[in-house]
């Protein structure tokens, strides 16, 4: 039998479709079902955040930060507080310290639930939808009774956190340690440990290490193909190097292991909040900061280890109240132009799931 | 320790080769070039002997009033050796080599220093708009763009009798 070629078709897929998780359009070429060709476009929720920025002041700016990747907001709110921080050269208090990591990997759990809820029902994995979700509310909770918000928190500042957490929080926040266990055990049971999930998602999507360190991809996604890279490792931001926690590596490389790669996480992450609620010191939440903060001179570059990737921020601060520049540099937007890589040779029904695992927010992307 | 003078040192060497300018930052090294130099620069700080800096976290362009810049911030891999390269671009005609040749990764993050300086990444294999339409007027993070004051910017609407 001869070989049939086909006509290219160009699939317009998004801004508006269920499965691009926002508003991401990716134009894919096909030849019948094989992905030749993917042109990403982005800008669809471009808000000019780094615009705003240079007409705020250093304190305004921090709920800007919360509609970056606004499924982890605290994550965000770390990673610019503490670069301002370390501009001003301010200690804050331990036991700020403290409920920062507690938020921060809260956040990091919600945000992988999240992506263990989509993730799933792009393969059309409706009861696993439910049940992370379920789970999911039980954060939010805590967060609503110690921020009064719950998702776009607002709850760090430049020099602590907003205000202490209520009595209730730890009995709450205890409570849902003790579950978590149970939860992964769940999730996997009915989502990853599934014999058609796993059909659909092994050996598909390969990111090859050389694709990783070509085009700085960062986050989970790499340490699902074999990288022991974690910046809370490698460069240990605030309290981080106090804690014992593992960085989960899986050698797959697939698209199998950059799901299950979060179960690791979530469970690393409740290891680090139940060391935290152990050691937090009492204490104020606030360092002494004036109302008007003036940040000196000078231009400092610090990056985090979000849920999603890695987040940097580079400030340029020329001593008055407002920045210069605000660059924010979020782990979507660069791990997705990795998408020409792995999405070639596959067919349109992989496309969506291999799309999937990179959990693309596009309050990141887009800025 | 040991590893900071390595990298002075490193970075030093490389500075004379390109005429660079070497300065202590707050937080790690700072080696100013030439644009024309760039490629040279990011190719021999991605291969330091001994330390190297392999990893291009972020890009971004940066507007000094009197000239822009394109800001490099660089990892690595395997250690904790940081540096930040900026290349000097002139304003009137803000051409700089693309560094996609050094790291495939610098291909969003050019066009969006395009998108919002308007600095032309020579050699980049698809230099367009990435967040604004293709059809905008002028790059808005230059600090002479104008933004049009909020009294302009807000369209108000005065309801008539029968609405």
């Amino acid at each position: 039998m001869g070989e049939a070629s086909t006509e290219e078709l160009i699939v317009n897929l998004g801004p508006q479709h269920p499965s691009m998780h926002g508003v991401f359009r990716m134009v894919v070429h096909l030849d019948g079902e094989i992905v030749t060709k993917v042109e990403p476009k982005m800008g669809y929720l471009h808000r000019g955040i780094e615009k705003l920025a240079e007409s705020r002041t250093y304190q305004q700016f921090i709920p800007y930060t919360d509609r970056l990747d606004y499924l982890a907001s605290p994550c965000n709110n770390l990673a610019y507080v503490q670069t301002v921080e370390k501009l001003m050269e301010l200690e804050i208090p331990e036991r700020a310290e403290y409920l920062r990591v507690i938020f921060a990997e809260l956040a990091r759990i919600a945000s992988h639930m999240v992506f263990i809820s989509s993730a799933a029902l792009d393969i059309a994995g409706w009861t696993t939808w439910g049940y992370p979700f379920r789970d999911r509310e039980r954060i939010l909770d805590l967060f609503e009774m110690s921020t009064g918000s719950r998702m776009t928190t607002n709850s760090m500042r430049i020099g602590g956190v907003q205000n202490d957490v209520p009595p209730e929080f730890w009995p709450a926040l205890q409570s849902f340690l003790e579950d978590l266990p149970d939860m992964l055990e769940e999730y996997y049971g009915i989502y990853l440990g599934n014999e058609i999930a796993m059909g659909r998602m092994k050996h598909i999507g390969i990111l090859s290490p050389e694709t990783i360190k070509d085009l700085s991809l960062t986050g989970p996604v790499i340490r699902a193909s074999g990288f022991d890279y974690d910046v809370r490792k490698a460069e240990p931001y605030g309290i981080y190097d106090r804690f014992d926690f593992k960085v989960p590596v899986l050698n797959g490389c697939d698209t199998y292991d950059r799901n299950m790669i979060r179960l690791y996480e979530i469970e690393e992450s409740g290891k680090i909040i139940r060391q935290a609620m152990e050691n937090i010191p009492d204490g104020p939440v606030m360092a002494k900061v004036p109302k008007l903060i003036k940040v000196p001179a000078g231009e400092v570059y610090h990056r985090v280890e979000n849920p999603k990737g890695e987040l940097g921020f580079y400030i340029v601060s020329d001593g008055t109240q407002k920045p210069v520049r605000i660059r924010i540099r979020t782990g979507t937007f660069t791990n997705l132009q990795s998408l020409n890589k792995v999405l070639i040779g596959n067919t349109v029904q992989d496309l969506i799931v291999i799309f999937a695992s990179f959990d693309a927010v596009l309050g990141e992307v887009d800025k | 320790m040991e590893n900071k003078e390595l990298l002075r040192k490193r970075v030093d060497e490389l500075a004379a080769r390109v005429g660079g300018n070497v300065a202590e930052g707050s937080d790690n090294l700072v080696l100013t070039v030439n644009s024309q130099y760039i490629i040279e620069t990011l190719e021999a700080a991605k291969t330091f002997d001994g330390i190297p800096c392999d990893f291009l976290h972020d890009l971004a362009g940066f507007d000094a009033k009197d000239h822009f810049e394109v800001v490099y911030q660089l990892r690595s891999w395997s250690g904790p050796q940081k540096l930040r390269i900026k290349a000097i671009v002139d304003r009137d005609n803000p051409v700089i080599d693309s560094a996609t040749r050094v790291w495939g990764g610098a291909n969003f993050w050019e066009r969006e220093a395009y998108d919002m300086f308007g600095i032309v990444f020579k050699g980049h294999p698809n230099l367009k708009r990435i967040y604004l339409w293709d059809d905008f007027e002028g790059f808005p993070l230059r600090k002479d763009y104008v933004t049009e004051p909020a009294e302009v910017r807000n369209i108000t609407r005065v309801r008539t009798d029968n609405e």
